[in-house]
């Protein structure tokens, strides 16, 4: 790893200037599968810790539209096939209960329980959710590419909705770290969304 | 040298991210972290289930604390 600047902005991709991890590995081999079979979101602690906030986590969490029973069974084999087991069931009609529900499932590593990714879907009928998946930011590390939120959407989710105290460290990193390409356009737009969430 | 009176959580939080910002050598530190945070909760599910049946263990669990 060279020494340089924590990150820096090419073709409107952030560029984390730093070596994968584990955590990392994790989020990438799962998404490799999840990209063959749907759309997707990577939001919350990822989202800060990925980009620098130094803190353990348990869950990587992953927004993604309700789908299908027929590409949903296709995705969970596609997983099961591939090393990692449900938290909810074994069984694909069981899960896409959880799923058809707009219920997170959970998947690890097999004979892991931890990380694990957290698996939600969103409709329509989620404003909010729709906003984000539809203004994403893509984010590389090292060759690995995937998309978050816009960050203005990020850290205003945690300091208005989630509001926990590691939730509001998260967000007070995102603002700092990315204080340079940060916009108050942005942040009046977001803060309209979520705020009609509140009400 | 200026001097930086650490206060609170936050203001290390907040002093980390404006270093890493200038200065990429302290993700050799963050990836420490998160590395062996990863190992010790993965060595400790691992001790706790073993791997015969780890699948069914971790589930009774799981319904224990109430994940599932």
């Amino acid at each position: 790893m060279k020494n340089e600047e924590g990150y820096v902005i090419e073709n409107k991709t952030i560029k984390i200037n730093r070596d994968l991890n584990e955590l990392d590995f994790f989020v990438r081999d799962f998404l490799n599968i999840l990209k063959k079979h749907s759309d997707y979101l990577v939001v919350s602690g990822f989202v800060s810790i990925s980009t620098g906030r130094t803190r353990g986590t348990e869950d990587v969490d992953i927004i993604f539209p309700l789908m299908e029973k027929t590409n949903f069974f296709n995705l969970f084999s596609d997983l099961l096939k591939n090393g990692f087991w449900c938290y909810q069931a074994d069984n694909a009609e069981e899960t896409y209960s959880y799923i058809r529900g707009l219920n997170s499932i959970r998947f690890a590593r097999i004979n892991q329980m931890f990380p694990n990714i957290e698996f939600i879907p969103f409709n329509e009928t989620k404003k909010s959710k729709l906003f984000e998946f539809n203004h994403p930011q893509k984010i590389k590390i090292d060759g690995f590419e995937f998309k978050i939120p816009m960050l203005e959407f990020e850290i205003l989710y945690k300091e208005i909705i989630l509001t926990g105290k590691k939730d509001m460290e998260d967000a007070r990193h995102l603002r700092t770290f990315f204080k340079g390409i940060l916009s108050e356009e942005r942040f009046k737009e977001c803060e309209t969304i979520i705020r009609r969430e509140l009400k | 040298m200026k001097q930086i009176k650490i206060l609170t959580d936050m203001d290390y939080v907040e002093l980390y991210a404006d270093k890493l910002r200038e200065d990429n050598s302290l993700f050799k530190q963050h990836k420490v972290l998160i590395e062996s945070q990863l190992k010790s909760s993965s060595s400790l599910f691992s001790n706790m289930f073993g791997k015969e049946d780890f699948k069914k263990k971790a589930r009774d669990y799981l319904r224990n604390i109430g994940l599932i």
